[in-house]
């Protein structure tokens, strides 16, 4: 018996000292705030651009003295757009106890991951993550600064019937449940007025789209919509050009990057993208362009999001006082937020009140409005 | 509609039947499966893009650009080539005598190295070349050949009639085939069998080298994890043909080219892949040596 409460006690010391140790290994007067995003991969350069949004907003806070007379720490999680290490990250931020966490990118990664802050009480707001289901499953923590794809859909269907009038229209997408929501929304919304000649998925990372493309091709459409990211849409209209199919791509805010053009090179002119309203206008925005310029060159489009999601997190830390999921979620969905990119707040859902998606047109190498 | 895809069906099998090559040659003279051979393609995309880059940056594309394509072609195969030389000199060579899943395993593990070493030294982005030759080209029975379409079947034709003349006429060829046949015998005959099995590796790898270089003139595209899918669809080509034969290859590149093709195109693009498995499977059940195949397939 003795023998046992001996090597009873030094296990449970042993044990101790490892709890312990992994308490002690972090900073006690930090705020602990997650950046997840895809970091590597073909998308990686979206994730990027997150966590720098993220950590610049953190550093001004910093700057201040912090939150709650706390240092701000930026954890970055890297998911490669992959919904499997979306659901790992969301288990290391729940074991590190982040306050809140901004991201994930990728809808299908976003969703999976949301289940497990919800669990635990995290707060949750994505800059980018547009698929309407993530904010339809009743959790009460979870946000999104940016649209969602039924709105994003509607606004592409309005413009190609408005504007372009076609009769004829193809829908392809890339099986994503970002790429697979955004192009059922806009079937629908176009279904009703013009005929979809042709509707299919392809394959994500795949380096031929030709068959497809000629496929399309002989259905002679006026127009065709992606549902997808950028690195298959710039292969797409490449490809496109080469098969000869001469219809315009109008596709959604995933495509809105200049890789796209880089990758596409002239075959990307004439393609229509949806995306949030210009923010060259806004001083706020300038002055966060700036800032983010200075340190990591130019933004992304969804850096601006990104630092608004960090900093609605981190006053709201500070307006409440606490980093219990319940009360910041609370206090989220009660406020106007001012953000860079403009007023922000919340319906009952987690969505954004306002959700002013245009259409720009890539011109000359450029993103441009289209009107 | 149904000339264009077959068009862009050859253009693409093509392009599988030159790394299929490599797997073919290679089991018939060792009964190995090579994987590692998908990554020398990858290392040949990313030498036609630093070479391209080179040759651009002198401005030779601007001056001639049939010498333009032939230097980076010649620089992609010499050095996939001596690649090629290196990965049977390190993984497989002091595994001859081994029991045969000791090399398996060191192709698989040479594949990871290859592909984790380009990771690390290109990056883990696509790398994007811009077209070089006009989109335009032929206009055949209302189906359009593009220049580069055109680059890639006369060039993947001309190295595969070399390769056929190479084995069947030339004194190295005959060794090759005779090492083939039988490796002990050819030995105590007088061919010098590791002689015979480094030129077979170059070969292949050369040839996967021209694959990888007329995929970035036809894609624009280069990313370290290409070799995997290429290499295992090279790999059913080389199934599907019978593996061990070099006619063999060429023509189940070709086949499977067309029906990954047709099937994109009349059922459905989504399952584009799929196909290409579904064709390996068949074939292993229903006909294990291949269309031009005699021997049968040791288990993998």
């Amino acid at each position: 018996m003795k023998r046992f409460l001996q090597s009873a006690i030094t296990l449970f010391g042993a044990m101790f000292l490892i709890v312990a140790s992994g308490c002690t290994s972090s900073d006690k007067n930090s705020i602990r705030i997650g950046a997840a995003g895809p970091m590597t991969g073909d998308q990686s350069k979206m994730g990027i651009d997150l966590r720098n949004a993220v950590e610049l907003a953190a550093a001004e806070w910093n700057e201040k003295g912090g939150v709650l007379g706390k240092k701000i720490e930026v954890i970055a999680g890297d998911d490669q757009a992959d919904p499997k290490q979306a659901v790992s990250i969301a288990n290391k931020y729940v074991n590190q106890k982040v306050a809140g966490v901004v991201g994930h990118w990728n809808s299908s990664c976003s969703i999976p991951a949301s289940e497990y802050y919800n669990k635990a009480n995290i707060v949750m707001i994505s800059p980018a993550s547009t698929n309407p289901r993530l904010t339809q499953q009743g959790f009460r923590n979870v946000f999104r600064v940016c649209g969602t794809d039924d709105q994003q859909g509607g606004v592409a269907a309005a413009f190609v019937l408005n504007t372009l009038k076609p009769k004829r229209v193809a829908v392809i997408h890339d099986k994503s449940t970002y790429g697979q929501g955004l192009a059922d929304y806009f079937k629908k919304s176009v279904e009703s007025k013009v005929e979809v000649v042709y509707y299919d998925g392809i394959i994500q990372r795949d380096a031929d789209y030709k068959a497809v493309l000629t496929t399309i091709k002989e259905k002679k459409p006026d127009a065709y919509f992606f549902g997808g990211v950028y690195p298959e849409a710039a292969r797409l209209v490449r490809q496109a050009k080469e098969v000869g199919l001469t219809a315009p791509m109008i596709t959604g805010d995933g495509v809105y990057d200049p890789t796209f053009i880089k990758i596409a090179g002239s075959a990307a002119e004439g393609t229509y993208v949806t995306f949030g309203k210009d923010t060259a206008g806004l001083s706020t925005a300038k002055q966060f362009n700036e800032r983010y310029t200075a340190k990591y060159g130019e933004p992304g489009p969804y850096s601006i999001y990104a630092y608004d999601a960090a900093n609605i997190l981190l006053s709201s830390i500070r307006d409440t006082g606490t980093t219990d999921g319940a009360k910041l979620a609370d206090h989220i969905s009660k406020t106007a937020f001012k953000g860079a990119f403009g007023e922000i707040s919340f319906d009952k859902n987690g969505d954004v009140t306002v959700a002013p998606y245009v259409v720009w047109k890539v011109q000359n190498g450029k993103f441009v409005e289209a009107h | 509609m149904l000339i264009q895809q077959t068009i862009n069906g050859l253009a693409l099998g093509a392009v599988y039947a030159l790394i299929a090559l490599g797997y073919t040659m290679v089991y018939g003279i060792l009964q190995l499966i090579n994987f590692a051979h998908g990554e020398v393609y990858m290392l040949g995309a990313y030498l036609a893009i630093i070479v391209l880059g080179a040759l651009t940056a002198i401005g030779l594309p601007e001056v001639s650009m049939i010498l333009t394509l032939v230097i980076t072609i010649a620089v992609a195969m010499l050095f996939c080539g001596a690649y090629g030389a290196m990965i049977e000199r390190v993984a497989y060579r002091p595994l001859r005598n081994a029991p045969k899943l000791a090399p398996l395993i060191s192709a698989v593990g040479m594949s990871i190295l290859l592909q984790n070493f380009i990771m690390l030294a290109q990056g883990k982005d696509y790398k994007n070349w811009p077209p070089m030759l006009s989109a335009e080209g032929l206009t055949v029975a209302g189906a359009r050949v593009s220049a580069v379409e055109l680059l890639i079947l006369f060039t993947s034709v001309i190295l595969m009639v070399a390769l056929q003349v190479f084995v069947s006429r030339s004194r190295l060829g005959k060794a090759m085939r005779a090492t083939s046949q039988d490796m002990t015998m050819a030995g105590l005959v007088g061919v010098n069998v590791n002689q015979v099995i480094s030129v077979t590796f170059i070969i292949g790898s050369s040839l996967a080298a021209v694959a990888g270089v007329l995929v970035t003139l036809y894609y624009g595209v280069v990313h370290f994890f290409m070799g995997y899918t290429a290499g295992l669809k090279a790999f059913t080509a080389a199934v599907l043909g019978g593996i061990g034969s070099i006619p063999g290859a060429m023509a189940g590149g070709f086949l499977l080219g067309l029906i990954e093709n047709f099937g994109a195109s009349y059922i459905s693009s989504a399952y584009k892949d799929a196909f290409t498995f579904l064709v390996l499977i068949i074939t292993l059940i229903l006909r294990p040596a291949g269309l031009f195949g005699q021997r049968s397939i040791d288990k993998v």
